[in-house]
């Protein structure tokens, strides 16, 4: 679950990113390397957007994924 | 869980600046203890995180000479800095040329341009007639510096923002800091601090409305302002507010140093230009405000008039390097750099401030060294050099990286603080306040008050009322809402220090703007009341620090003598705001009321200030 604004939201709504969990290996390296704190490890170990409204769009995980598994698939709903 | 360690040297933020600072630190004396905090992560925090295109300001031989970067900060500073400061940066910039090139593991010519003899080529961009602006093809900068880090032996805590710069007899001795996922604190006790937390840029919010929608990285929320200070450290410039021409909405950089420099310009929808040049310094921003105030924008970035190869390389740059989403962001809105009235630019939609880009920040002198012994900064936290982007960071980071050396070899072990565990509970008791309350205000919703105030009351043009209104909603706010505001976690709680910071810098730059009455650096400081340049303030800092009663007070400092006769002026001139709105609607002489009210006041004596309740649901049974 993640927490904004006091409300709880699933692991995929509203997510700009898209974790293909058939390429995941949940290595963690997203969620080491994400600058803003807003990647964690959720159900059975995949990474999600746990603060959400955090993300900076910087596409910093989809870059470091060594195994391709994260689309950055929209900027952020209030500035697309 | 406390932890109580010892240090040589704290370095606070693991930017560009940052990473130079623990790497050069190393060289003067490897058996130093130094510790690195970051509240990010090391390899990919700050606003090179997924890094940069250009050292934008650069004085390399033979193209440009270290006086080249003192003229040019001479003019776009209008004369307030120290030169002497500007010439250091100049004169150690092929050091940090070399240095990048070989903690990158980058041949020449492949991390920056070279021409047939070998030497760097710069492009124009500044408005001077030199050339200082080298690009770059950074992607992994921030990677190789964080790896270079790791090869010195440093600790490294990340995700583990300071809190506090602890000080004794004024001299600093320790540094305080949590870790945001587990909830450790950490006592540093060290004999120097770098400070190279970045920009205050997470200050102004735009009007998309998302509180991470910044230009600086938003962990870059001005809490190395706000500890300096608390610190007892000055800081100059407050008042020469960033307000940049951006991405409307994405707030990524348009890239007009992408671009500019490679033949494009702004326009608005009737194809005028809104300035010579597209550095952004105060003279250009006011003419994006003009086109606004005239009602003729929006503004756009013109690229059709280049050749597609040219078109085929900005884009490369704009959507591999920095902020890489920009293609994304593009391609949402439908944007193509082959159309004019494309690419939508905004201005001054989130303002802020910042050394790098502007000049604001803690003020220090040639060696980076601040008035507290022992705190050095550098990088966009810096006031001391001015606009210096992130060649100064970089350059000026390994310069105080290699002066806290040697500071703290020279001196002796910080005191020991008496009583340092019950300190410690009660520091955390106070600052975990947050998560033990119920029902209390979310952090976003306080972040959102405090940043549409600060972008409602102080975004220019500026006058006292606007400016005091400011202070007195940063004040507001610390009183009322502080107190009932909630966190859910730790990492929430990082969110109300942040909040704290956001405020105090808030206030310094409401203060700072008072206090020097007069107009300067175009669009920075423009005060409509007072439109003009003042001469009682060339060559004269608006000094912020905290007053022995805990009060932010103001004074004013000289700079030091100039040593190269260069311009303290840019080319512009401040508008006279006289609209003409026309004959306004004449009353006769029949419009006229009555001086009282004997119906209302009949209605007051009979029901004092209660209204009846005349109509009224019914409750069933």
């Amino acid at each position: 679950m993640s927490v904004v604004n006091g409300v709880r939201y699933g692991e995929k709504d509203f997510s700009w990113l898209d974790f293909d969990h058939d390429r995941c290996v949940r290595c963690g390296i997203c969620v080491d390397m994400c600058p803003m704190d807003v990647l964690h490890f959720g159900e059975h170990g995949y990474p999600y957007m746990r603060y959400r409204d955090d993300c900076w769009y910087c596409d910093v995980c989809t870059f470091v994924c060594p195994r391709q598994a994260i689309t950055l698939t929209d900027v952020p709903y209030l500035i697309r | 869980m406390y932890h109580v360690k010892q240090a040589d040297i704290v370095i606070i933020g693991s930017g560009a600046a940052g990473t130079m600072s623990a790497i050069y630190a190393h060289r003067v004396d490897p058996k130093l203890k130094v510790v690195v905090l970051d509240k990010s992560k090391m390899d990919s925090s700050g606003g090179a995180g997924r890094g940069m295109d250009a050292l934008n300001t650069v004085a390399l031989p033979p193209y440009s000479q270290p006086e080249d970067v003192v003229e040019l900060l001479t003019k776009v500073t209008e004369g307030i800095l120290d030169q002497k400061v500007a010439h250091r940066f100049g004169e150690i910039c092929p050091r940090m040329v070399a240095d990048l090139e070989q903690i990158m593991g980058r041949g020449k010519g492949d991390l920056f341009p070279v021409d047939a003899d070998g030497n760097y080529k710069l492009m124009y961009l500044q408005p001077i007639n030199k050339p200082l602006l080298l690009p770059m093809d950074g992607e992994e900068m921030k990677r190789a510096l964080a790896h270079a880090v790791r090869q010195t032996g440093a600790e490294i805590l990340e995700r583990t923002p300071a809190l506090r710069i602890i000080t004794e007899g004024g001299k600093v001795c320790g540094v305080l800091a949590m870790n945001i996922r587990t909830g450790h604190y950490y006592y540093i006790k060290t004999k120097a601090v770098c400070l190279t937390t970045g920009a205050a840029g997470r200050m102004g919010l735009a009007s998309s409305g998302y509180l991470a929608g910044t230009y600086e990285f938003p962990g870059c929320s001005g809490d190395g302002y706000a500890m300096a200070y608390e610190a007892g450290a000055e800081l100059v410039n407050m008042e020469c507010f960033q307000a940049n021409t951006l991405l409307k909405d994405h707030q990524g950089p348009s890239c007009g140093y992408v671009a500019a420099p490679r033949g494009a310009y702004t326009i608005n929808p009737w194809n005028e230009r809104t300035w010579s040049h597209g550095y952004s310094s105060g003279d250009s921003k006011m003419g994006a405000w003009k086109k606004f105030a005239e009602g003729k924008g929006p503004i756009y970035l013109k690229m059709d008039h280049l050749p597609e190869e040219m078109i085929q390389i900005i884009e490369k740059i704009q959507w591999g390097n920095e902020r890489t989403s920009r293609g994304l962001f593009h391609k949402g809105r439908k944007q193509d750099y082959r159309q004019a009235h494309s690419v939508e630019l905004a201005f001054a939609e989130e303002i802020g401030v910042c050394g790098g880009h502007s000049s604001s920040g803690v003020l220090s002198d040639v060696q980076g060294a601040t008035n507290v012994p022992g705190l050095y900064v550098a990088g966009d936290v810096d006031g001391g050099l001015p606009q210096s982007y992130l060649g100064g960071a970089l350059a000026m980071g390994g310069l105080i990286g290699e002066e806290a050396a040697h500071f703290a070899g020279g001196v002796a072990e910080p005191p020991q603080r008496s009583g340092l565990k019950a300190w410690l509970r009660q520091e955390a008791q106070a600052i975990e306040e947050p998560l033990r309350r119920e029902g209390g205000l979310p952090t976003s919703l306080v972040e959102y008050k405090a940043r549409t105030r600060v972008q409602y009351y102080l975004k220019p043009p500026k006058n006292p009322a606007f400016m005091e209104k400011a202070a007195w909603w940063m004040e507001r706010i610390r009183q009322e809402d502080l107190p009932r505001i909630q966190a859910v976690d730790f990492h929430d709680l990082l969110k109300v220090q942040e909040i704290k910071s956001i405020l105090t810098v808030g206030e310094m730059m409401a203060r700072a703007s008072l206090f020097r009455d007069e107009s300067r650096w175009g669009y920075q400081h423009w005060r409509a009341d007072l439109p003009a340049k003042s001469p009682e303030w060339d060559r004269t800092w608006v000094v912020i620090k905290q007053g022995a009663d805990g009060r932010m007070e103001a004074s004013k400092r000289l700079a030091p003598e100039y040593e190269w006769d260069y311009p303290t002026a840019m080319e512009y001139a401040y508008p006279e705001l006289k609209f003409d709105t026309g004959p306004m609607f004449e009353k006769g002489p029949e419009w006229k009321n009555p001086a009282g009210d004997p119906w209302m006041k009949a209605h007051l004596d009979d029901q004092g200030m209660s209204t009846p309740r005349r109509f009224m649901p019914k409750v069933e049974d």
